[in-house]
């Protein structure tokens, strides 16, 4: 009995603590962030790189919101199987339509990642992570969150602003719309405190000061600030060691080309990340499925040697005769995402001086353009046929990035070009199920 | 028999003079009353001594004793009714057995024990694995559909060895699995696919694995009562299933069977022919011009202003009169071949048994170019080591050999999309001469003839135990189990299918799986009756059980030429490595009680801890209680003869589940594999992003099941008959819940959902007729099941386009639809149900319409023998499932899809002129007629009565077979889905298109059943 006083405890205590052990598993292909994870430079490093992988993933510049430029657009036409692309073609865009939610859920996992950052890094006692690559990864967390608003304010209006990181699943309920003045301030609260934390070089596959600005041009376009879009704009411009248009047009995507002078921002791809968008653009002949295809009307256009010009290149024909874009087209499907082109840059600049009536500048900056694309020099003399003239130009130059719809409805010429009379449709609609999980969340009219 | 004899002459001294004078030999044979044929391996035992013989091969029995006469004799054997009789004879004695006509008298196998059904408390359905075992499907757990009341059972497609659908009294889950635990030989063995390649959206089967010749019999456990004890594990039911293990002392029995047929689809998709296309799609661009016209749709008018098939010469695509039709289907149809061979040996001596089995077989499927083939070898052998110690070993190994394809969802390979879905008017080749490819989808030709996807699994489950009894009664047991799985598969897309056409020019995927699971478990139990009147059972034991899962997949892409075809010869390689570890401590003890064999009461509980879940609920606690009453045994019935058996029995308990979720579902994650560059020269770096919100309160599914139930016999048990009504109710259902978007996370894991299954089952069987030449015996079994949703905090729609939805207050398996009320005879247009009557069509405006779940379901089995003559009859049937037909929503598309999908016979039937009555709507772009995809007019019903199986067999005389040196020689056909009555427009109403679980009933491109017949020889030597 008295054997029994002492080994039946221990005989007990060995078994908990054995069966604990026993029960306690840890996963080798994730870490659990039971203590924090960005906890030095290595971490910050490799979660900041985590933030472009979303910003590039195929929800967000991938594939899935760029294709709702070009979709909603007057390029394109349908010609695959899947009727949820049949809806942005005809303005006919319903809540459930899965691209848009995706987009959308695209774009908020990495406003998630870049308040990881904003949150974390700041606070890392690391001497490795000195304080320039603090400010540096904090700039470009900025950035992202400064575009990832942007992109929400343009196709939804007004969205829900979320500035810290997500550490429950209840932790983002409760908030509200904001209208899309609140969401393009925060916008641009992000791009001044990005513009002051991160260095004037030049890296096109990252945000730098240089994409700050370059950002800041396209919002005040957006915005309707000719002065501060024309300055911007300018100042990359200006740079023009690092940023010219090159030649011909195709030379920034052909042949394999990847981050030349062309791009302020080329997110970047491999092997081992895809990007989705030749296989919708490809014929089957190429391995894609060509879910969609240029339309008649682009095609007369580009193939237009006075219109067009070299600009022919984005589109292709096979054996059998079907006209395909050409943009994406790599294998393996490592087409970069053309964020922010220079050309971009000399367009906004071109706009926003036709609109301060600057027209002999606005004239020079859209013939810069039209000369690298091999067409005349613009006849467009008065302000109204110049701001047309750049609209079309936009509408060629950038005919399969995700321009189009937005340009057309910032200008208010969606419903005189697409014949969308219902202004409710200028917005698209939010996710059905986000509005179904989330009570604060109001759909946009009309949906 | 020479230890036998020899331990009794040890004894031989502790008789008197005068008994060792009696002491002779009792010798005699045991029939069979009403067929007087000898049974084998009877038990006979001399009352009142310890002296037991086993009968041989041919009935006998022998003993050596000292009794004296008259002796009584007690004999029994599994099926028979134990026999008591007092004899003045010692040689030449014949004592018959009267066959138990129902099953009040088998061994029921339990968990951790055996029970004899009469004294069963619990609901379990046992299957007798002879009956089912020639019908060709791979799996065991496909060829129990229709057999055991209360599981639902559907193979989804056509492919031998894919997965089966299957489900015990309901589904209970929406996120974790609804399969039952599958318990082989005592080793809980994985049930979920290891598949990583796509197959269009199917998954194989692991039960496909086992050889269902070396299968004994099947247990079902179903309700808490039984399955309580299985804990964490055992809220989806148990699938016992016992592998053949011989017999002490009988000679070596050697079985041989082959059997050899075909297989092939009765019925196949009714399509337009060319011209019909042809006129179809013009006849929309008319329609859809005017509407354009109407609209003021300038871009319309454009778009629709030439028919596309006018003549060539016009620009066209040649008029609808000059247009061909190419017919696909039965180029990829064929009549497979089926192959099956089994040979086993099995026997013992008086102190150990063994069973050896060998098999292999081979099936193709009903499309080209699939086929399955599995070659098994088994080794059970037991061995008693003195009186009080037992070893064994249970051994399987299995090779399954998988020629896969593409045969479901996605164009990229799809043998259906190509052969079903391209369009009849197009041709083979293009004009010069190559393959021709439409739509995304790959050339029928080019597919067939260069198809190379396969899978090897290579399975290994086996036991090792060792059994002592420490005192009289109370055995101690301890057993070490493995289920091993090497799952190596393999892809190549040369440069002439669509995936590994130029630029991609070759694409090669190589993914290696393993799966492994050790067991080891304890046992101590004790089973005793005082008095004669209280028996007592007491049942301790403890379970360590630990799963590791990794996958290793390489691939590549750029191969020199289609000679290449390893992943080393690729230009661009990249890999990949999973791997995942769970582990479950267990412990659990169960009490059962009998008074005189009237009242029975038992109380099981087990405690699970996972490492799933987080440490606050790591552990879970299962218990349950069950009674039962044998009324029979009162003195009121006992002497009403014509009822023989009657039993209320009654449970109530809670088991868990587990399975199914992610092992690490309740960690907050970070993941690595976000690599992005630095700068444009360096290439990618490693990043890091957060994967998975973590969920510390994520704990057991839980499931209270009461059931309360009714075994009756009547006429001498000629007629049994069982009846058990149920209550499931699971609480914290296991949900991967909807966070909303702008928290950067689309979904956690949450214990949120609640279940309800109520159903009931009623099982008779009864010996129609039973003489010395002519018996037929019937089963019948039906079941219903009303499951409902009672908690679901957000609906959750699955695939795409969101077929299914899952809402509170509606079953699992819902379609939400939009529904089409009728075609305006007036206009043509579809009128669609505006529920919020709204004056449009919005999402808002799609409801709930059906559920793929059955009202009822069961199976009718007809079995006669007639001399040497057998004969067996099978029916399933199945009531009030619905099935959404997806082939029909693409093949009548109206026009929209123009030349990139079929068009089915059935859009002939479309609205052309004012008074037309039909469902078709006018075809045109415009409008909703069909544009609104998730149309109601695409759900059918499901219902459906299957002759399942029919074997006819002929056994020769044994006067003939004896003389060649056979003991039996049996000579069968086997027909299986002879006949198939159904209301379903499809050539199949038992299809899936994917392995979701949450998905069911959606018919695309997947091959549809066979019908197959098979002839057969079993031979015993």
């Amino acid at each position: 009995m008295q054997i029994h006083k002492y080994i039946l405890p221990y005989l007990a205590a060995v078994l908990l603590l054995s069966c604990k052990k026993f029960l306690d598993v840890q996963p080798q292909d994730a870490i659990a962030d039971d203590a924090g994870v960005i906890t030095d430079k290595s971490s910050a490093e490799t979660a900041v790189r985590g933030l472009y992988r979303a910003l590039s993933d195929n929800a967000y510049y991938g594939s899935t919101f760029v294709t709702l430029g070009y979709l909603c657009g007057d390029n394109i036409v349908w010609t695959g199987s899947q009727s949820v692309i049949q809806q942005f073609i005809s303005h006919n865009i319903r809540a459930d339509n899965a691209n848009v939610a995706s987009a959308w859920s695209g774009i908020y996992a990495t406003i998630n990642r870049a308040n990881y950052i904003i949150d974390k890094v700041q606070a890392v006692t690391d001497p490795l992570l000195t304080q320039d690559l603090k400010n540096q990864f904090l700039g470009e967390a900025y950035f992202t969150r400064a575009l990832c608003y942007f992109d929400l304010a343009r196709t939804w209006g007004g969205v829900q602003i979320t500035l810290t990181p997500t550490t429950t699943p209840d932790d983002k309920y409760g908030i509200k719309r904001s209208t899309a003045a609140q969401t393009y301030d925060q916008v641009l609260s992000d791009l001044v405190a990005a513009d002051s934390l991160l260095p004037a070089t030049t890296n096109r596959f990252r945000a730098t000061r240089k994409t700050v600005w370059a950002l800041r041009a396209r919002y005040h376009l957006y915005r309707q600030q000719w002065a501060d879009a024309e300055n911007y704009a300018g100042k990359v411009i200006a740079d023009s060691a690092n940023y010219k248009l090159v030649q011909p047009y195709s030379a920034f995507f052909a042949n394999n080309a990847t981050a030349t002078s062309e791009s302020v921002l080329e997110l970047s791809y491999s092997t081992t990340y895809t990007n989705n968008h030749r296989n919708y653009w490809q014929p089957p002949a190429n391995g894609g499925t060509r879910q969609w295809a240029p339309n008649d009307a682009l095609l007369a256009l580009v193939n237009d040697p006075a219109i067009g010009g070299n600009r022919s290149s984005l589109v292709a024909k096979t054996a059998a005769g079907l006209w395909y874009g050409n943009l994406y087209y790599r294998s393996p499907a490592t087409d970069p995402a053309y964020t922010i082109r220079i050309a971009e840059l000399w367009l906004i600049r071109a706009e926003a001086r036709a609109q301060r009536n600057d027209l002999a500048g606005a004239i020079s900056d859209l013939n810069a353009v039209r000369a690298r694309a091999g067409v005349a020099p613009t006849e467009a003399a008065t302000q109204a046929n110049l701001l047309l003239a750049i609209e079309n130009e936009r509408r060629l130059e950038f005919a399969f990035e995700g321009h189009r719809w937005f340009d057309l409805v910032r200008t208010g010429r969606a419903a005189a070009v697409l014949g969308i009379t219902d202004p409710n449709k200028l917005l698209l609609p939010v996710p059905a199920a986000e509005v179904l999980n989330d009570p604060d969340l109001e759909q946009n009219p009309g949906y | 028999m020479k230890i036998a004899i020899i331990s009794w002459i040890v004894l031989l001294p502790l008789f008197t003079y005068a008994q060792y004078q009696d002491n002779i030999t009792l010798s005699g044979v045991i029939i069979d009353a009403q067929t007087k044929t000898p049974l084998p391996g009877a038990t006979v035992h001399l009352k009142n001594t310890t002296h037991d013989a086993l009968t041989n091969d041919k009935g006998e029995f022998n003993f050596l004793t000292g009794q004296h006469l008259p002796i009584t004799f007690q004999v029994s054997y599994i099926g028979y009714k134990q026999t008591e009789v007092t004899l003045n004879q010692r040689t030449g004695i014949v004592i018959g057995l009267t066959a138990v006509n129902t099953q009040l008298n088998d061994v029921v196998v339990v968990g951790y024990g055996t029970r004899q059904r009469k004294n069963l408390i619990s609901s379990v359905s046992k299957v007798n694995a002879a009956g089912i075992k020639d019908i060709p499907v791979a799996g065991v757990d496909a060829q129990l559909q229709g057999k055991a009341a209360g599981v639902q059972i559907n193979s989804n497609t056509g492919v031998p060895g894919d997965g089966v659908f299957i489900r015990i009294r309901g589904a209970t889950s929406i996120n974790a699995g609804n399969d039952p635990l599958y318990v082989v030989d005592g080793v809980f063995i994985n049930n979920t696919s290891l598949q990583t390649i796509s197959t269009g959206g199917r998954a194989t089967s692991p039960i496909a694995d086992i050889n269902p010749a070396d299968i004994e019999s099947i247990e079902v456990l179903k309700d808490a009562s039984a399955t309580a004890i299985y804990g964490s594990r055992g809220a989806n039911g148990v699938v016992i299933i016992t592998t053949k293990r011989g017999k002490l002392g009988t000679k070596p029995s050697i079985n041989f069977n082959t059997s050899h047929g075909w297989a092939w689809a009765p019925q196949l998709w009714d399509l337009t022919t060319g011209p019909e296309h042809a006129m179809l799609i013009n006849e929309f661009y008319k329609n859809s011009e005017a509407d354009a016209l109407a609209a003021g749709d300038q871009a319309g008018i454009k778009k629709y202003a030439q028919l596309p098939f006018r003549p060539v010469a016009d620009g066209g695509r040649g008029t609808p009169e000059e247009q061909q039709t190419y017919d696909r289907l039965h180029k990829l149809f064929r009549t497979g071949l089926l192959h099956n061979y089994n040979l086993s040996v099995q026997g013992g001596t008086p102190t150990n048994k063994y069973y050896i089995g060998a098999g292999y077989t081979q099936q193709e499927a009903d499309i080209k170019p699939i086929y399955f083939n599995r070659a098994s070898l088994k080794f059970n052998f037991d061995q008693n080591i003195g009186n009080k110690i037992t070893v064994g070993t249970s051994n399987s190994l299995y090779r399954s050999f998988r020629n896969q394809a593409r045969s479901g969802d996605g164009p990229q390979g799809g043998l259906l999309q190509s052969a079903l879905h391209t369009p009849t008017y197009l041709p083979e080749v293009n004009p010069d001469g190559t393959p021709a490819r439409y739509a995304g989808f790959d050339n029928l030709d080019v597919l067939l003839n260069n198809y190379d996807v396969n899978t090897t699994s290579l399975r290994y489950i086996g036991n090792l135990y060792a059994e002592v009894e420490i005192i009289p009664a109370l055995k101690f047991r301890t057993s070490w189990s493995l289920d091993y799985n090497h799952y190596d598969e393999s892809e190549y897309w040369n440069n002439l299918t669509q995936l590994g056409a130029a630029p991609t020019n070759g694409l090669a995927t190589s993914a290696l799986t393993q799966n492994t699971t050790w067991i080891n478990e304890q046992t101590l139990s004790y089973h005793k009756t005082f008095n004669n009147t209280h028996t007592v059972g007491i049942l301790i034991g403890n379970t360590l059980q630990s799963n590791i899962q990794s996958t290793t997949a390489a691939q590549g892409s750029g191969f020199p030429s289609n000679a290449f075809k390893l992943i080393s010869a690729a230009a661009t390689r990249t890999a990949s490595q999973l791997w995942t570890k769970a582990n479950l401590a267990s412990f659990f003890g169960r009490v059962d009680y009998n008074y005189a064999n009237k009242y029975f009461a038992e109380f099981s509980i087990r405690a699970d801890g996972s490492s799933r879940f987080g440490a606050n609920h790591q552990f879970g606690y299962f218990p349950a209680v069950g009674a039962a009453w044998r009324l029979k045994e009162e003195g009121f019935l006992k002497d009403v003869n014509p009822i023989s058996e009657l039993k209320l029995r009654g449970s109530v308990g809670i088991t868990g589940n587990q399975n199914g979720i992610n092992n690490f579902a309740a960690r907050g994650l970070w993941s690595g594999g976000a690599g992005y560059p630095d700068n444009t020269t360096g290439g990618d770096q490693p990043g890091i992003y957060p994967l998975q919100l973590a969920n510390p309160d994520l704990r057991w599914e839980k499931t209270r099941q009461a059931n309360i139930g009714l075994d009756l016999g009547l006429l001498n048990d000629r007629i049994g008959i069982e009846v058990n009504l149920y209550s499931k109710y699971t609480t914290d259902a296991l949900l991967q819940l909807p966070v909303n978007a702008i928290s950067g996370f689309n979904t956690y894991a949450s214990n949120t959902g609640e279940i309800s299954n109520k159903g009931y089952e009623v099982a008779i069987n009864t010996s129609n007729i039973r003489n010395s030449r002519f018996t037929w015996q019937t089963s019948f079994n039906i079941s219903g099941n009303t499951n409902k949703i009672e908690k679901l905090p957000v609906p959750v729609t699955y695939y795409n386009r969101d077929w299914v939805k899952l809402q509170q207050g509606y079953s699992m398996y819902s379609f939400w639809l939009y529904r089409q009320l009728y075609v305006d005879p007036e206009t043509g247009d579809a009128v669609f149900e505006d529920v919020n009557k709204d004056g449009q069509i919005t999402v808002a405006d799609r409801q709930i319409m059906g559920s793929a779940i059955p009202t009822f379901f069961g199976g009718i089995t007809n079995d006669f023998t007639f001399d040497g003559f057998d004969l067996g009859i099978a029916f399933t049937f199945q009531y009030g499932n619905k099935v959404y037909n997806l082939n029909r929503f693409f093949g009548e598309g109206g026009g929209t899809r123009d030349a990139n999908r079929v068009l089915f016979a059935d859009q002939l039937k479309r609205w052309q002129k004012p008074g037309d009555v039909t469902d078709v709507p006018r075809l045109t772009a415009y409008g909703n007629n069909y544009t609104l995809e998730q149309n109601s007019r695409f759900l059918e019903d499901g219902s459906f009565l299957k002759l399942s199986a029919l074997t006819l067999g002929y056994t020769v005389p044994k006067r003939i077979t004896s003389r060649a040196g056979f003991q039996t020689v049996r000579l069968y056909f086997t027909g299986s889905n002879l006949l198939l009555l159904k209301k379903y427009s499809g050539p199949d109403p038992e299809i899936n298109v994917t392995s979701l679980q949450n998905v069911q009933g959606l018919d695309l491109g997947t091959a549809p059943q066979p019908r197959t017949v098979q002839f057969g020889v079993n031979v015993t030597l």
